[in-house]
């Protein structure tokens, strides 16, 4: 090595550490823990509420297979508000590519017939035209997870591709629900259980916490554009439909859902899943010791 | 004209297949494919539907103009248009060595079963569609030979997988895409019936191996009624003055047109042209002339009017039987939704299998004798297999006879083909202290047709629990059978459907003052 090019490695990391170490000595930005948009267009709700916190590359590197898991649950459709807005899910996809996402896929496993979901949803469009990989759910990807510490469930058949993800997206939105009360993004995941969900019901609470001990989201976005305030999950009737115009964005998924919970009337507190959630160290339930931040978009 | 003829066959085999593989579910409400357009061509559904039932939808008319092209050019559709005569043509190709010989009495077959099927159609009891060729032929590739196609793709590429050797996984997934997107099933399709709808479809098939085109010499009622209607034709054989009676095109015949060369039946001639190219002598030719035809259609009047009576004759018995009664009521008989009075339906029904292979759940299946040999393989939901999808209307869409009414979006949520019983002594709130409300959760109906008491009930040790209760709202269930069809207790579930409250039945009611005229 010649003595200029030793100066010039030398040099090179000399001034590099030192950007390191100024840049760790400037008082942090105090991130929040959770942002509320509120806006008229979908799009810019979920760019304004990933900004405070870093961005879609924070999250998102370069090369990255991601998981989008809307609600697609149901075939309704976007103004029956039972389904994830289709306009946030392209969003996000949008986003994801944007930050250099090898593949962005999104699928859910539907309650009514998967092709009707899909399509009346507006999701299966919005998510492709987007550029998003939009795949319907094949038995055989199905895998028998351990849950260890299950309280309900001790393992359960899960979708591979949403487990084997560099990163995986949690869209819900927010509606009523006859037996959790509420659904939000913890109850989300129960779209990527195989077997007979229907047994999940006899212990709800437990059984989401379960779950949710080993289905950990990058990011949770809640959809709550237009909420169901009744009859749900299911609704129909465009009575029970409120448009409140916010979005959620956090990744703390107790956090997120015990927010969700004050659209209802409701404190995190009372749905049992989240305080469950909170006492088994999954997240924070209580918003006052948290830093939320609002916004209009 | 020997190649226009396979060509045509061809392209109207390939358009077949194609409507087949569409009349599928794809997410829309509306199908957008006219997969019905075969059968609406078909005149034997048109007149049977017409005898038995007074009335036909409008689509069947396209039947006459079938009889019409037949009445000019004679039986051309089983020659050149036939799905079904194309397969018998396909399979009987591998038999070599020619025909055996046949009695002449034997070609007389199709034509009594023809006047059978008309008599019991006068009679009120249509079978039209047990035996006609297109029916046929989509009722048992719906139900029998496609969901056996798709088991053995699937199998074979689950195979591939499963032996996680790159080699074979990568280009097996590659081949499995493709086949998803073209010929193969969204889900892998379940019939009752279907093996043995395939065996029957596969020994008729076969019978090619033993005489060429067996079903339609001696079998088919469509081929006979276009038999009658083009026995005057203009479209004619010719034989030249040089013909030496060889008998060589005879052995080529597809049908039974040809006897010793010369004498030629327009009414058994489907039209191949197989007798021209191999004349030695070049003596055939087909031409258009206004002469009489030669050749009696010679069923002998006895045995035709006998036919006749045997039809009405079965029909009255039919009638006779207990299931006839005048408004019959059947539990397990959940017609698709706007499905025609039980009478009526069953007039126009023709067993076509469309409904079942477009039902979105797979819970439309083949009905056994049930309802009477005029009611086999009409359609009835299974919910233990499928429900009725809500907002889905296709099976109006692809009924071709009308016996199932095509339904707007709106009205159809609103038809009630039965309704949900929940049973108390297994389902989980009531009997066994236990959470879980599915059935209230997955309830289309926007208000809610299973709702729930919330009930303080106590465990076995005297310990409260909660408990959500489900009920049914007579006014507004509607039978979809989803709750049934999800129903965690999955053997023989806790809330289940019968046909009680169907729109379409004044007598199978419950309430007072409720539910018929839906």
């Amino acid at each position: 090595m010649q003595r200029r090019e030793f100066c010039g490695v030398v040099a090179g990391g000399l001034s590099l550490g030192t950007a390191l170490e100024l840049k760790a000595l400037a008082p942090a930005p105090a991130r929040p823990d959770l942002v509320v948009v509120h806006g008229g267009d979908p799009k810019n709700l979920v760019r304004a509420a990933l900004e405070p916190l870093g961005g879609i590359r924070r999250f998102i590197a370069k090369g990255d297979v991601v998981v989008i898991k809307p609600n697609i649950g149901w075939d309704r459709i976007p103004e029956q508000a039972a389904t994830t807005n289709p306009q946030v899910v392209a969003a996000l996809v949008a986003l994801c590519l944007e930050a250099g996402a090898r593949k962005v896929k999104v699928f859910d496993r539907t309650c009514n017939d998967p092709r009707r979901c899909y399509a009346q949803s507006g999701i299966e469009a919005a998510a492709k035209a987007a550029g998003a990989e939009v795949s319907h759910i094949e038995e055989r990807k199905f895998r028998e997870v351990p849950i260890p510490g299950g309280v309900a469930i001790k393992s359960w058949p899960l979708y591979a591709e949403a487990l084997e993800a560099d990163k995986l997206i949690n869209v819900p939105i927010a509606k009523h629900h006859s037996l959790s009360k509420v659904t939000l993004g913890m109850k989300n995941w129960m779209g990527i259980m195989g077997g007979n969900r229907g047994q999940v019901h006899q212990r709800i609470d437990d059984a989401l916490v379960d779950l949710a001990t080993v289905v950990k989201p990058t990011l949770v976005l809640l959809d709550a554009i237009r909420i169901l305030t009744g009859h749900g999950p299911q609704g129909g009737s465009l009575s029970d439909v409120k448009k409140v115009d916010l979005l959620a964005a956090g990744t703390d998924p107790v956090a997120v859902d015990a927010w969700g919970a004050t659209l209802f009337g409701r404190q995190g507190s009372d749905l049992g899943y989240v305080a469950k959630g909170a006492q088994r160290g999954l997240g924070v339930m209580d918003l006052g010791r948290i830093r939320v931040q609002k916004l209009e978009a | 004209m020997l190649w226009a003829r396979r060509i045509s066959q061809g392209l109207f085999l390939a358009v077949f297949l194609l409507l087949f593989i569409q009349t599928e579910q794809k997410g829309a409400d509306e199908l957008g494919w006219p997969v019905k357009v075969f059968l609406e061509f078909d005149p034997l559904h048109l007149i049977s539907s017409l005898l038995a039932g007074h009335a036909v939808a409008k689509g069947m008319l396209l039947g006459l103009a079938l009889l019409l092209l037949t009445a000019l050019l004679g039986r051309v559709f089983c020659g050149w248009i036939c799905p079904l005569g194309t397969l018998h043509n396909l399979v009987g190709a591998l038999r070599k060595a020619p025909d055996p010989q046949r009695g002449p009495a034997w070609f007389r077959m199709k034509y009594l079963i023809l006047v059978i099927l008309l008599g019991g159609a006068l009679g009120g009891m249509n079978l039209a569609g047990i035996l006609d060729p297109l029916s046929l032929l989509i009722r048992s590739m719906s139900l029998g030979i496609y969901p056996a196609f798709n088991a053995a793709v699937n199998g074979l590429m689950d195979l591939a997988a499963g032996t996680q050797a790159r080699v074979l996984v990568a280009p097996s997934e590659a081949v499995y895409g493709l086949l998803k997107k073209s010929v193969l099933a969204f889900q892998q399709p379940h019939f009752l019936q279907g093996t043995l709808l395939s065996l029957l479809f596969l020994g008729l098939l076969l019978i090619n191996l033993k005489e060429r085109r067996f079903w339609c010499r001696y079998l088919c009622p469509l081929g006979a009624l276009l038999g009658i209607a083009g026995r005057w034709a203009f479209l004619k054989r010719e034989v030249a003055e040089g013909c030496t009676g060889c008998g060589i095109c005879d052995r080529e015949c597809q049908g039974l047109g040809i006897t010793k060369g010369r004498d030629w039946k327009a009414s058994e001639c489907f039209y191949c042209w197989n007798c021209d190219d191999p004349c030695p002598k070049s003596q055939v030719s087909f031409g258009f002339s206004a002469r009489p035809a030669p050749g009696d259609l010679d069923l002998g009047r006895r045995r035709v009017l006998l036919a006749g009576a045997a039809g009405l004759a079965g029909a009255a018995a039919s009638k006779a039987a207990p299931h006839a009664l005048a408004e019959r009521v059947d539990p397990l008989l959940i017609r698709p939704p706007g499905s025609r009075p039980e009478a009526d339906f069953l007039a126009r029904c023709v067993k076509c299998g469309e409904c079942m292979k477009v039902c979105t759940t797979n819970g439309l299946q083949p009905l056994d004798l049930r309802a009477g040999l005029e009611g086999l393989w009409t359609p009835v939901l299974v919910p233990r297999i499928g429900y009725c999808e809500y907002r889905c209307t296709l099976c109006g869409q692809v009924c071709p006879t009308g016996a199932i009414e095509r339904l707007p979006v709106e009205r159809k949520v609103a038809v009630k083909i039965g309704l949900a019983q929940v049973d108390r002594s297994r389902c989980l709130p009531w009997a066994f202290n236990t959470p879980c409300i599915v059935c209230e959760e997955v309830c289309p109906i926007p208000e809610k047709a299973v709702y729930y008491d919330l009930v303080q009930g106590k465990d076995r040790n005297g310990n409260p629990v909660e408990l959500k209760q489900p009920r049914v709202d007579t006014e507004k269930c509607t039978g979809c059978a989803i709750c049934e069809t999800k129903c965690p207790v999955v053997d023989r579930p806790a809330i289940f459907v019968t046909s009680i409250t169907e729109s379409r039945s004044r007598k199978n009611q419950l309430i007072l003052g409720s539910g018929y005229g839906g």
